[in-house]
């Protein structure tokens, strides 16, 4: 075995024993500990809090010393009440949060659809977070990794290294409309860190996310629902088609948090191939027909 | 000393517009306009003039100039000009000969004479070609399509490669975070048509090699305007009496002004007061002298009547020939300007081909790209959007507010949201849905209008085992189009794209009516 093979191998072993161990542990924690955290009306700090709080705190997922990365959308050249991209005020809170659990450092990128420059600052993204702590980058092409996929059309991939790097990887969609897959959520979102020409996967569109998604799933998923896109999307663009539901669904398992987010739409499984394929080929956490939901409306 | 300040203020003008350069592209604050430098261009004013027959305020620094050079000499080519510094830098670097060997080529001095009353000719008769031998446009244009995006490509895979030596990481990044912030913030450019504008500006740097200033001495249209308006000089060399004539101000004259065997006198109309003849007189008898001085004399222009007349000849002949060839509508088809250009035959006679759209495109949707010669010579290197490879960015109009001349009119965004370029088309025999029957509507995805101008149908498809299974079908709405091409740039397949813009339905600025269907009588 040649020494670049055998700390391969390892690595993949030690982030397996990590996410055994993580789960291990949220199955201590016993019932007390919901699957999914819904939380509404209120700004987006706030519902955060209340989301961390019904975990027992930011400190169930984020240890001192982890390097994080936080992946919101801001694939688009929007502001931020089109709901195109991830709340910005969300994406700081929670780079805030990470910092004061003691992370080391946490990264926020994306690789955008329009020009990265542009989605970056007027997604107000970046300003912000950088503004909390956080080590924003544009997206280097020099660092993306051929990842083995092995999934059923996928069989490897470029994806992005900092981001199989990182200790923990918060995912942080906004909740949209989406014409290809009905709706974006956290599954969908994994996109940002992918390479190559993601146009491809968008034929046989659900196997091949799924088939990537399987193999980087992330720590935890919160869904951005203070604004959500109903129409036009992934890009929106009208403010008629923004509603504001005040809302953050949050949980380990992105297919519970993505599931749950149907309700926002007043979707079923049978309308969103992707979850259901997710549920189907066993990259939940949980069985999601018997979740525990813990719902908490802010006054 | 004064030549000494004069290469100062090269280098420093020199800066000046490369910063100009540098801060075309998003963000773009307008603060300082960028194309503030393309407007430094004593041409400029003249043409514009036998266009609109009125001289515009927004050349300023262009009428500064014109309005001192006929006191001061070409003071703009000495002392301003960023090819001409450029040329100076390649002059050094290729060593010129000396004036005693490269002066047999003065003969050719009438070359920019006849290049200035070809154009102008051409120009009254409304065919606009100067932009091609403007020399801050070939400056830009080199500098947009050759020398800035060889610089970043060597400077960017530098430092990666450097950031993979481990002792070299941190010091790599340390270079690279800052430049990727100011000088690169974009992805590396890339340009169609690079060939040739990297053959010229070679052609015209390597010309050094046969004698100084070649360029300037013999070809530059601004330089023979500017020749031909500073006859009224007050600032003049004089030599004294303690000249033992050594005749190395003649040798080593940038320009040859200095008429060998004749010391005493200088051409105004070459000399581009860099006096270097002050510098090069001998320490010891410093002979040269410069003083304010009235005292009008006449030098005569290299350009005789003969010149003249041959030029006019050939410039009515180039006038016919420029219009001779084919214009085939399909190959027009493809050729979508900047939204708010002016229509194609205004467009290309203001348009003085400097490329600063194309320039401040790239830190953008990076669609627009240097034009070929399809049917006409006149097509050459105007702006024309490649959809494949950018696309124009829904909430961008910075290139209306870089032109130079205005051939893109400046539109607010709202404006310029509303404005057609094009319409998009899709190729059925290509696109995946219709050739497959299998989803993609990645088009679809990235549309930006605010209500979507592709749309799609759902139908039921039948596969070759009788399974049915939905497909999503897109299909374009023309009144929603704007023609910004992201649908094509996306377009996952490997070469043609399945849906692709041509000029249909395109809005030009200054119209009020989108041509429908083009007529084939004009």
């Amino acid at each position: 075995m040649h020494r670049r093979d055998f700390l391969r191998t390892a690595g993949s072993g030690a982030l397996g024993t990590a996410f055994l161990a993580s789960s291990f542990e949220s199955m201590l924690a016993g019932p007390a500990s919901p699957h999914v955290v819904w939380v509404e009306n209120g700004e987006p700090a706030q519902l955060l809090a209340a989301a961390f709080k019904e975990f027992g705190g930011i400190q169930h997922f984020i240890s001192r010393g982890d390097v994080v990365v936080v992946k919101p959308n801001m694939g688009w050249d929007r502001a931020p009440q089109f709901a195109a991209n991830t709340n910005p005020d969300l994406a700081a809170a929670v780079v805030r949060e990470c910092l004061n659990a003691g992370a080391k450092v946490v990264k926020v990128f994306d690789r955008t659809c329009n020009n990265p420059l542009r989605c970056y600052t007027n997604s107000q993204v970046e300003a912000r977070t950088r503004e909390a702590g956080a080590d924003v980058s544009q997206i280097r092409e020099n660092k993306f990794v051929t990842k083995s996929i092995n999934g059923e059309i996928i069989k490897e991939w470029p994806i992005y290294r900092d981001y199989l790097e990182a200790d923990k990887v918060i995912n942080l969609p906004i909740a949209k409309h989406h014409s290809l897959c009905r709706v974006t959520l956290g599954l969908k979102n994994l996109m940002g860190v992918m390479g190559g020409n993601r146009g491809d996967i968008h034929n046989m569109f659900t196997q091949k996310l799924i088939d990537i998604d399987r193999t980087i799933l992330p720590t935890l998923t919160i869904i951005d629902a203070y604004r959500i896109l109903t129409a036009n999307g992934p890009v929106g663009g009208n403010l008629a088609h923004v509603k504001t539901p005040r809302t953050l669904i949050m949980s380990p398992c992105t297919v519970s948090a993505d599931y749950t987010a149907l309700n926002l739409f007043g979707l079923t499984l049978d309308d969103v191939d992707v979850v259901k394929e997710a549920a189907k080929r066993g990259l939940q956490k949980y069985d999601i027909r018997s979740l525990n939901v813990k719902k908490v409306r802010l006054a | 000393m004064i030549a000494k300040v004069r290469r100062v203020v090269q280098i420093l003008f020199l800066l000046f517009f490369l910063f100009l350069f540098l801060i075309a592209r998003y963000p773009y604050t307008g603060h300082t306009e960028a194309d503030l430098f393309l407007r430094f261009s004593p041409l400029i004013p003249l043409f514009d003039f036998i266009q609109n027959f009125s001289v515009s305020w927004v050349f300023w620094p262009a009428l500064i100039i014109l309005a001192l050079t006929p006191f001061l000499g070409r003071f703009f080519c000495g002392w301003i000009c960023p090819l001409g510094t450029t040329i100076d830098a390649a002059s050094k670097v290729l060593g010129s000969p000396s004036n005693r060997t490269s002066q047999k080529w003065d003969r050719l001095r009438y070359l920019k004479f006849a290049i200035l009353t070809g154009t102008v000719l051409l120009a009254l008769f409304s065919v606009h070609v100067w932009g091609y031998f403007d020399p801050l446009s070939i400056f830009n244009r080199a500098l947009t399509v050759v020398l800035y995006p060889f610089a970043t490509l060597l400077v960017d895979s530098t430092l990666l490669t450097a950031t993979r030596v481990p002792f070299l990481e941190d010091a790599a990044y340390f270079l690279y975070d800052p430049f990727k912030a100011f000088i690169m913030p974009e992805t590396q450019a890339h340009h169609q048509g690079f060939f040739w504008i990297l053959v010229l500006l070679a052609l015209i740097l390597g010309l050094e090699k046969v004698s100084r200033r070649f360029w300037c001495r013999n070809l530059c249209p601004a330089g023979a305007w500017l020749g031909f308006l500073s006859q009224f000089r007050l600032f003049e060399r004089l030599v004294g009496e303690a000249c033992p004539v050594c005749n190395k101000c003649q040798t080593e004259c940038k320009m040859n002004a200095i008429p060998g065997g004749d010391v005493q006198h200088t051409s105004k109309v070459e000399c581009i007061d860099c006096f270097n003849c002050g510098a090069v007189c001998p320490p010891k008898i410093k002979a040269i002298t410069y003083r304010w001085r009235w005292k009008p004399y006449h030098t005569p222009v290299d350009y005789s009547r003969r010149q003249l007349v041959q030029t006019s000849v050939a410039s009515v002949a180039a006038l016919g020939l420029l219009n001779l060839g084919l214009p085939n509508r399909d190959t027009r088809d493809r050729q979508v300007r900047p939204p708010g250009a002016l229509p194609e035959d205004q467009f290309a006679d203001k348009c003085i081909r400097c490329l600063e759209c194309v320039r401040i495109c790239k830190s953008n949707g990076a669609c627009l790209q240097p034009d070929s010669i399809h049917t006409r010579v006149e097509e050459l290197w105007l702006p024309v959007a490649v959809m494949r490879e950018g696309y124009c960015e829904y909430n961008c109009n910075l290139c209306g507010l870089v032109c130079p001349t205005d051939a893109i009119v400046p539109m607010t965004l709202e404006q310029k949201q509303h404005t057609p370029m094009g319409l998009a088309h899709f190729d059925k025999n290509l696109c995946i849905p219709f050739a497959q029957n299998s989803d993609c509507i990645v088009c679809e995805e990235h549309c930006p209008t605010p209500d979507k101008a592709i749309k799609f149908d759902i139908k039921e498809f039948v596969t070759k085992d009788g399974v049915k299974k939905p497909v999503k079908y897109p299909y374009v709405i023309k009144e929603l189009c704007i023609g910004c091409g992201i649908c094509e740039t996306k377009c996952p397949l490997p070469g043609h794209a399945g849906v692709y813009v041509t000029i249909a339905n395109q809005k030009r600025a200054g119209t009020t009516t989108v041509p429908e269907q083009a007529s084939p009588y004009g």
